[in-house]
């Protein structure tokens, strides 16, 4: 059950937007939706949401067609946008009830995530006059304040400071343990890394890698080692047949080929009895893994 | 329906509280009570005249030429109160009398040679630069009378003199027309301003939407063919409570400040009935929702305020040929070409319950124009919905009219 797109495609005229593109949500958390700019996110998205139609393939939502009727979803759109002239509250509860909830329940609805998300005092003022990162927050209640079952965030924390990050975060994590699916799509690699247990890449409208993120990372060998000793060990890394990048008081940062290698030297500095603050091969990073994939 | 009725009262809130809104309204209102106001405002500027709105004259007859039958001219009811002077009165004498307002103008009458002389005397001729048509007249007539009188004659050879006429108009063709034109036609020119107006804001409210980005969100909310009609019906509500308020306006105001048959020369009140305003308002209802659908298309295809204007400029060319039909066939409310007016939806509003106040509109005459108002909006609010559907997400420049109709044959949507 929960969110399946199968070889979903869209064309813009002669233009491929998004290739047969699919992807699965078998379970409440966050998945992650990666791509540069025009790589065909916004309209996958679009197509999720049923703002445009597909020209092929299936969507659906425990076994139903996503539709408005079918999913109750929320929706932050990348495009922030927001009445500027009607006062917060006021639209607020528009927004709530064209998404079917009684206008008493909207405004305790309202309320609580105003409370929140720290934007209680602006209720009654004019939208305009609200920062953007205020204006984000929001539109995030927008997306939230009907209880979605289903909440697609397309760049969440574009344009937030970092105590507005730590908040929205913080929301983000509530959702999830509340058991929603959420879909996020965003530049900011940290952010996927934080909180996406499964990722897709999309280049060009075409998936280039998709997986879970733990195994995807798993699957991509060690190509650094950060090394802390208390002696210098310079000589043992070159004998290892190692280069070294960066040494700045026995703290070496190495370029390695393969893994063997480093075990081999581990080994090597154990048996000399040196005394190692810090051994590391480091994993490449989703930033890493997401150049190397879309950055040629 | 709930959807609809939530866009529609948001719609309205959001148009009535704006302060832009009600200052432009209270504007108007007060140009209504003041242009009420006008003969008051003048009188207080200008004295009040209303007790001797008539020329003070004063007429020097010093030979009794015309033998005292010239107080005559104060039952003539021409504009005139006059004084008549059988003694001589000098030229300082009477500017004197002008200069003191006693009078406003002199009229010397004397003879010489047989020939009778007329002075008249004003303040300045750059004011009067003539002896004016109906006193020069009434002077005549009161001589001629003077002199039949003199010849001895019977009263039925005098009335024969002067003849007994009886004018009587009477038209070639059946349909009879009532009511004042030009009323007609201003009312006609208001009735196009309001359904113009009205429905081009349901343009700039679309374009507003796209560029302040809340579109997106509103389409995941609802429905997109729910934002577009309620839209409408909003904006239309207001439109119809604009309009009930300037006629309101104009009514009290006009019972209040005009005196009692100020209008009838100009608005024939005979004819303005209950079943006139019912199909006025049914052609406003009418009348908007289809120039407001065309403008929803035209507003949904571009994504920046300034281009509005040039989208919007087709649908303006179409309303001003409809209203110009319409307004000119008027002169000839019995043409064929008025009866085509009458029906061809892009001027039927402006032109249909004017024919109704003429009395020349018959029942299936009104029944077809209707209907087919009926058709078109349906028609056009398909291909409106549509076509907002897929360009409200267009951000980029404004949408040619090729785009728009690709984007109407495109059945993936």
């Amino acid at each position: 059950m929960g969110l399946k797109i199968e070889n979903v495609s869209k064309r813009y005229g002669e233009k491929v937007a998004v290739d047969n593109i699919s992807l699965e949500m078998n379970e409440p958390g966050v998945f992650g939706l990666l791509g540069t700019n025009g790589a065909g996110k916004t309209t996958t998205i679009r197509m999720l949401l049923g703002i445009l139609k597909k020209d092929s393939g299936e969507i659906t939502w425990n076994g139903k067609e996503v539709k408005r009727k079918n999913v109750n979803f929320g929706y932050l759109p990348e495009e922030r946008g927001i009445y500027p002239k009607v006062k917060i509250f006021d639209q607020l509860v528009y927004f709530a009830e064209l998404k079917g909830m009684k206008k008493q329940q909207a405004k305790e609805e309202i309320n609580y995530w105003m409370g929140r998300l720290k934007v209680e005092e602006y209720k009654e003022m004019l939208a305009e006059k609200l920062s953007k990162g205020n204006q984000q927050k929001v539109q995030f209640i927008t997306a939230i304040l009907n209880n979605p079952e289903l909440i697609v965030l397309d760049e969440p924390f574009s344009g937030l400071d970092p105590v507005n990050t730590e908040l929205l975060k913080d929301v983000i994590l509530e959702l999830v343990k509340k058991g929603k699916y959420i879909i996020m799509s965003s530049h900011q690699m940290s952010s996927i890394e934080e909180f996406c247990s499964d990722v897709v890449i999309i280049n060009r409208g075409k998936t280039v890698l998709k997986g879970n993120l733990k195994e995807i990372k798993d699957s991509y060998p060690a190509k650094r080692l950060e090394i802390d000793a208390k002696q210098d060990i310079t000589a043992d890394i070159e004998n290892a047949g190692m280069k070294i990048e960066k040494n700045i008081d026995n703290n070496y940062e190495i370029t390695i080929e393969n893994e063997d290698k480093a075990h081999a030297l581990l080994k090597t500095l154990v048996e000399k009895g040196v005394v190692l603050d810090k051994f590391e091969l480091k994993k490449p990073s989703l930033n890493d893994i997401f150049i190397e994939k879309v950055g040629a | 329906m709930k959807d609809l009725f939530t866009v529609a009262s948001f719609t309205i809130k959001d148009m009535i509280k704006r302060k832009s809104f009600i200052i432009s309204n209270l504007i108007i209102l007060a140009i209504i009570v003041l242009l009420f106001n006008v003969p008051n405002i003048l009188n207080a500027i200008m004295g009040d005249n209303t007790s001797s709105q008539n020329t003070k004259i004063l007429i020097v007859d010093e030979d009794n030429i015309f033998e005292g039958t010239l107080e005559q001219i104060n039952q003539m009811d021409i504009g005139y109160e006059a004084t008549i002077a059988t003694e001589t009165i000098t030229f300082d004498e009477i500017k004197q009398k002008i200069d003191n307002n006693e009078i406003d103008d002199a009229l010397v009458i004397t003879k010489k040679d047989g020939q009778i002389n007329m002075q008249y005397i004003v303040e300045n001729l750059a004011m009067v630069s003539q002896m004016p048509q109906s006193l020069t007249n009434a002077i005549s007539t009161i001589y001629s009378n003077l002199s039949i009188s003199k010849l001895g004659l019977t009263p039925e050879q005098i009335q024969t003199l002067s003849g007994n006429f009886n004018f009587e108009m009477i038209q070639t063709e059946e349909e009879e027309v009532q009511g004042n034109q030009f009323a007609m036609m201003m009312m006609s020119l208001v009735l196009f301003y309001a359904i113009y107006f009205c429905a081009y804001q349901v343009s700039s409210s679309i374009t507003t939407e796209k560029t302040s980005k809340i579109i997106e969100t509103l389409v995941t909310s609802t429905k997109p063919k729910t934002i577009v009609l309620g839209k409408t019906i909003g904006i239309g509500v207001v439109g119809l409570i604009q309009i009930a308020a300037i006629i309101i306006t104009a009514l009290i105001s006009s019972a209040l400040f005009l005196e009692e048959g100020a209008l009838d020369g100009i608005v024939d009140f005979s004819t303005i009935t209950p079943f006139l305003g019912f199909i006025t308002a049914i052609y406003f209802i009418l009348g908007y929702a289809t120039y407001a659908l065309l403008y929803a298309l035209t507003g949904s295809t571009v994504s920046k305020p300034e281009d509005v204007q040039s989208a919007n400029g087709p649908i303006a060319i179409i309303a001003v040929i409809g209203f110009y039909l319409a307004y000119f066939t008027m002169m000839n409310p019995t043409s064929e070409l008025n009866k085509l007016a009458a029906i061809l939806p892009i001027s039927s509003p402006f032109c249909m319950p004017f024919r109704v106040m003429m009395g020349i509109a018959t029942n299936s005459e009104i029944a077809i124009s209707i209907a087919v108002m009926l058709v078109t909006i349906l028609v056009v609010a398909q291909i409106s919905i549509k076509i907002y559907s897929q360009a409200i997400l267009n951000y980029g420049s404004k949408m040619s009219l090729k785009d728009i109709f690709k984007m109407y044959k495109n059945k993936n949507v």
